[in-house]
Order: C-alpha cells, then sequence, then structure tokens
C-alpha cells in the first residue's frame, strides 16, 4: 500500500464564480520517494498541496495517509494529523519572526506537550544536524535566506513526520542557496528515507528529484521518472 | 506549558509597547477610579457613623411636640407635654420584657452660673444616670451624675467643658469638686463633660429628683427614653413604634396621623437606616467604577482584536504546524488577562496610595458647620475584601474582553492566514 493515495479527488472554490480546480486527482505515492508536482500558476498545484497538507478539505473522492482516510476531520484532528505526521516548508519560510531559531524549532513539539528541557534539546540536535548551533539564538530577521530555510527545515524534521511537503522551497533564494537546499533535500531523502514533495514551477528545481508529477488545468499529465540527475548533477537551471 | 504561555505573552507584549502600554492605561484608569471612589465612599460612610453616633444609641426616646392637625375639638399647633401617666404606661405590664431602662428627662431652664466673678449660661436639664449612655455623653473630669446622686436629691451638676472654660482660667480639671452657683442655689461640681474645642455646649446635667424639687413640682416629663427588646427589622420597629405612640396619641388626643404631635427618634432604625443608605452608597459606587472599568475593558478588547488581525498569519504557521483551536484560545485569553491583570494591579495600587493621600490630606480637615466641627472623611481606605474582589473581577474583564478575539484567532484557517503576506 502507498503512503498517499489519492483517489479522484475533486475540488471547486464557489468565490462568485465556481473554479473547479482539481478535476480528477488519482496519484500513488510511494514511502521514501522523492517527488516534485510541476505545474504552472492557476495549474492546482498549490491547491493539491494544500489537500496532502490537511490544510484544506476537498469535495470528493478519497485521500489516505499511511493507511488513514483524510476526509471531514475535525479543526483538532486534522491539526494533530498535520502535527505528527506533515512537516511543512514554505516559499517564505514562515517562521515566527519574534522567536529565535531554537524556539522556532521547538514549536512543533510544544503542541505536542513535549517537556521544555527535552524539546529544547531535542531542537539543538536539529539545528546541529543542519549546521545552524551558532545561529540557535538568533531570530530570523538575522539570518540570511539560506539559513531561515534551513531553520524551516529543522522545524518540519523534528516530530519525524511521514512527509514533507516543501511548496516551492527555493523561491525566495538565490540559486547558490537553491541548490544547497536542494541537495541538502536530497541528501535527507536518500540517507533518511525521508519521503519528500516539492511543489515547483521551476523545472530546475523538479529536475533534481526522482519523480516529476505534471499537473495542468487540474489534471494529472505526465508522470516522468528522472534518472537522468544523478548521473548528470550539473548546475540547476533557474 | 504554563511558563511556555507567559514566555509567549511577553514577547508578544514587547513587539507592542505602545501599544500594550495605552489599553494597560485605560484598564488602570478603570481600576484606580473604582478603588479611590470606594474609599472616599468608605470615608464619608465612617464620617457620617462617626458624626453621628454622638446623636443617636441604641434607645428610643420619645418627647412632646406641636400637632399639625386639629383633633377631638382641639386646634393643631397645640402643645403636648408628656407626664407621670406616660411614664407608668411605658413602664407597665403592656410592654414587660419589651421596654427596659426606662429613663426620664425633664424640661429644661435656662440659668446663669457664676463662680467668683466668671459666668456662664446654662441650660439645667434633671437626668438619670443612663442618660450618660443614651446620648453618649463623654466624660472628659470627674464622673456623670449617680444613683445616689438621685436618691438623695444631691445639689450636684455636671458642665461642659466648654462651661468650664469659662468659669476657671488654666486646667479645667480644678473645677471639679467647687460649689457653683446656678441662679441663687449652690450646686457641686462632679463631672466635667467633653466637647471639642471649637463647640459651645449650654446643657448641664443635674439629678432628676433635685431638678423636680427645685425647679418643675409637676407630673411634667420633657422626655422618656428606653431600650427595646424584641423587634429587629425595620417593619418590626415601625410596627413597634405605631402600637407605642398610638395609645399615647389616644392619651393626649392627638390624631392617629399626626406625625408631629409626639416626636420619636429611634436610634434602631436609625441604625438600620443608615446601613441601608451605606449599602446602597457602596452599590452605586461598584456601579460607578465598574462603568469606568468597562471603557477600558473595550480598550482591551479592541487592541486584542487588531493585535488578532496582525498576528493572522502567526497563527495560519502554528495551526499549520499543529496548533489545535484551544491552544491558539487560551493563548489570546491568557494574554487579555495578562494585560487586564498587570495593569489593573497597577491602578489598584495607585488608587490604594490616593487613599491614603486623602487620608493624609483632606481627611485631617474640618469642616466648620458652626455648631461644630466635623471630618468629612475619616479613614478613606478600601479594605483586602475589596482588593479580592476587584481581582476577581479583573480576571473576568480579561476573559470577557479577550473572547471574541480569541474565537476570531481560533477559527482562523491556516491556508487563509498563510496566504495572508
Amino acid at each position: 500500500m502507498a503512503l498517499i493515495e489519492l483517489k479522484d479527488i475533486n475540488k471547486t472554490y464557489n468565490n462568485g464564480q465556481p473554479l473547479h480546480v482539481l478535476k480528477g486527482i488519482n496519484l500513488n505515492i510511494e514511502r521514501g520517494s522523492f517527488v516534485s508536482i510541476m505545474g504552472a500558476s492557476g495549474s492546482g498545484k498549490s491547491t493539491l498541496l494544500n489537500i496532502l497538507g490537511i490544510l484544506d478539505n476537498y469535495d470528493t473522492g478519497s485521500y489516505t495517509l499511511d493507511g488513514k482516510l483524510i476526509k471531514d476531520l475535525s479543526e483538532k484532528q486534522a491539526a494533530d494529523y498535520r502535527n505528527r505526521m506533515i512537516g511543512f516548508i514554505f516559499q517564505s519560510f514562515n517562521l515566527i519572526g519574534f522567536k529565535t531559531a531554537v524556539e522556532n524549532v521547538e514549536l512543533p513539539l510544544y503542541y505536542q506537550g513535549v517537556p521544555r528541557k527535552k524539546r529544547h534539546e531535542m531542537a539543538m540536535e536539529y539545528l546541529d544536524k543542519l549546521g545552524l548551533t551558532p545561529w540557535a539564538s538568533h531570530f530570523p530577521n538575522e539570518m540570511s535566506g539560506g539559513q531561515k530555510q534551513r531553520v524551516a527545515i529543522a522545524r518540519a524534521l523534528i516530530t519525524s513526520p511521514q512527509i514533507i511537503l516543501a511548496d516551492e522551497p527555493t523561491g525566495a533564494l538565490d540559486s547558490k542557496t537553491s541548490v544547497e537546499v536542494m541537495q541538502l533535500l536530497k541528501k535527507l531523502n536518500k540517507e533518511e528515507g525521508i519521503t519528500i514533495i516539492v511543489v515547483t514551477h521551476e523545472s530546475g528545481v523538479a529536475n533534481e528529484t526522482d519523480t516529476i508529477i505534471h499537473i495542468k488545468d487540474g489534471v494529472i499529465g505526465q508522470i516522468e521518472e528522472n534518472t537522468s540527475h544523478d548521473a548528470w548533477g550539473g548546475p540547476l537551471m533557474k | 506549558m504554563r511558563i511556555e504561555i507567559i514566555h509567549e505573552i511577553a514577547s508578544s507584549l514587547r513587539n507592542n509597547k505602545l501599544r500594550t502600554a495605552l489599553t494597560g492605561f485605560a484598564v488602570s484608569w478603570g481600576i484606580f477610579l473604582l478603588i479611590t471612589l470606594l474609599g472616599a465612599g468608605n470615608g464619608l460612610m465612617n464620617s457620617y457613623m462617626g458624626n453621628m453616633e454622638s446623636y443617636i444609641s441604641q434607645t428610643v426616646l420619645v418627647e412632646g411636640w406641636r400637632t399639625s392637625k386639629p383633633y377631638a375639638g382641639y386646634k393643631e399647633g397645640r402643645r403636648i407635654q408628656l407626664d407621670q401617666k406616660d411614664v407608668d404606661y411605658t413602664k407597665g405590664t403592656e410592654w414587660e420584657g419589651t421596654i427596659d431602662n426606662v429613663t426620664l428627662t425633664t424640661t429644661s431652664t435656662s440659668a446663669n452660673l457664676t463662680l467668683n466673678s466668671n459666668s456662664v449660661n446654662g441650660w439645667m436639664t434633671g437626668v438619670m444616670p443612663d442618660h450618660q449612655r443614651q446620648s453618649k455623653i463623654r466624660i472628659a473630669h470627674g464622673r456623670f451624675l449617680n444613683h445616689d446622686d438621685i436618691a438623695e436629691r444631691r445639689k450636684v451638676i455636671v458642665v461642659s467643658a466648654s462651661q468650664a472654660r469659662e468659669l476657671v482660667k488654666g486646667d479645667i480639671d480644678k473645677l471639679v469638686g467647687q460649689w457653683v452657683k446656678a441662679g441663687e442655689i449652690a450646686f457641686k461640681v462632679v463631672g466635667i463633660y467633653h466637647t471639642d474645642e471649637s463647640e459651645f455646649r449650654r446643657a448641664t446635667y443635674v439629678p432628676y429628683s433635685t431638678y423636680k424639687g427645685i425647679y418643675d413640682r409637676s407630673d411634667k416629663i420633657e422626655g422618656i427614653s428606653f431600650t427595646v427588646n424584641g423587634p429587629s427589622s425595620l417593619e418590626e420597629h415601625r410596627a413597634f413604634e405605631e402600637k407605642y405612640t398610638g395609645t399615647l396619641k389616644r392619651r393626649h388626643d392627638i390624631a392617629p396621623d399626626d406625625k408631629t404631635g409626639l416626636w420619636i427618634q429611634n436610634g434602631y432604625t436609625n441604625n438600620l437606616e443608615m446601613n441601608k443608605a451605606a449599602h446602597i452608597l457602596r452599590v452605586a459606587l461598584w456601579i460607578l467604577g465598574i462603568l469606568t472599568l468597562i471603557s477600558g475593558i473595550v480598550g482591551v478588547s479592541n487592541i486584542m482584536l487588531i493585535t488578532v488581525k496582525e498576528r493572522t498569519h502567526e497563527f495560519g504557521i502554528r495551526k499549520a504546524i499543529g496548533a489545535k483551536p484551544g491552544s491558539i484560545l487560551r493563548l489570546i485569553i491568557s494574554e487579555s488577562v495578562c494585560i487586564t491583570a498587570v495593569f489593573g494591579y497597577v491602578g489598584m495600587f495607585m488608587g490604594m496610595i490616593a487613599c491614603q493621600i486623602l487620608d493624609k490630606t483632606v481627611a485631617q480637615d474640618a469642616v466648620d458647620l458652626g455648631f461644630e466641627k466635623v471630618q468629612m472623611l475619616v479613614n478613606p481606605t478600601v479594605g483586602l475584601d475589596v482588593a479580592l474582589e476587584a481581582t476577581l473581577l479583573l480576571i473576568i474583564a480579561g476573559t470577557l474582553a479577550g473572547a471574541i478575539p480569541a474565537w476570531k484567532a481560533a477559527r482562523v484557517k491556516p491556508i487563509e492566514a498563510l496566504r495572508a503576506e
């Protein structure tokens, strides 16, 4: 059984003019895969990501995550699933400005009720893993984009989630840092076996992943097995 | 978890110093006014009670007055004079067990008191020993009249300190034991009762029996006073007064609904009414204070609403990484309670200081009412009970102020919030 199973997912936004965004999405993503969902803006890729991240509901179909049907959850349940099963990485980092790096990383554990001392230790451990120990007590606005994104990655990893959802993770970074971040995600996938789904509109970013799922006008198009990048290993195209 | 919430609140308040200060000021001001009002109110009540205490005691005093209605062939305006029969009625079997400690006061006679070449006017009144307790007369030197004085019809007199100051130079206590002349009759001064420096009291007291023997041989009585057992509520006292005066009114041919024929001063009901007035005053002050506080609460609520709006994005992040609606709700309400409580306590502290300042300034000044001086405020402070009530009020207020903003924050949808950049 696949880690993620989407069956005939439909989603329509009703803001005045009804907008049918997802038109029957069928998709399976296996445990340990490194996948990108690629499409132009308006293709429905963000909506799909929100559904995968249990941030939004879908109208019809079914979404099963690790054997659990994700449908009509209460807000409390959804929050709990997000906390335990999903790690988010956002384009704009979404760190809390008045909290230091280590406090930001601790936050998901706070919502799990982990004791203060324990979660501080764990957060320091993850920051160390990402080479951010010297920045632990710095605030986000004292850090570079790459550092902020690594803090966000540490925050996503700290709960040992089933999947990492990365929404345009390099969108706000320069090309050198983008490469570093993608290398980091790749390394996490290869060495720790974490399932990573990257949503992007940049083919260069998608190229770094093992599978590229093209989405267009709310339907899944071509699914491309991407084996070339390991051999090729060329620079990221911007 | 608890420490975490305090930490969260501290950092969020640090980020909005000016706004927090302005909002806090509104709450501080509200509580400040509440405490100051209650303190001043207490001072006023204390002063009123204290001043009244010299006039009112736990006794009923009945005196004859002037009728205001024609009745039984008599015109209105007739002077009513109590006499021995009224005393017998009061002491009679009908009131046995209810009326106790009946004491009598004679009519008064003006007389000039002289000692050597000094002279002062006096208002001679024949009284019984209990009169001291009932009229709350404070003896400064010597003693008040006793039962032997009555029994032996002694020619003894108790004068006021203000009269004593006119009669002797220097220390007035040397007047005790001396003989002064009242008109042509010599009385031995046995006591001097206290009066304030500023007031002049003409009343001088001689034994009831002595007075009756010298000045007034009739059975006329000026006043009858007594203590009452039984009635406790205002209604019961009114019923008692009705029944007691009913008989007297029949005896003296006073119309049953004539309010002025008999003058009755009931110390019990006066006290009850004063307690009621004090209660009403306190309630009114609380309402005023709370109304002021409400403007502070609305301020906090308003600020919290703006804060929530500004922090929508942050709440979105928190929710995305696993914050449940309840934890956001708790965060905002604790923040609100925290602002309200901290600034409320500042206000309460300032209010208590203001009360102390009132105590040291206004409360020290006495207002001259002509016949005596009165302190407008006595001990204008609030007790621990009020502080505790105010604390409870602050916590409730903080929760109310935070409720709507918190509910809004808890309803933030994570995707909406993440989109709002």
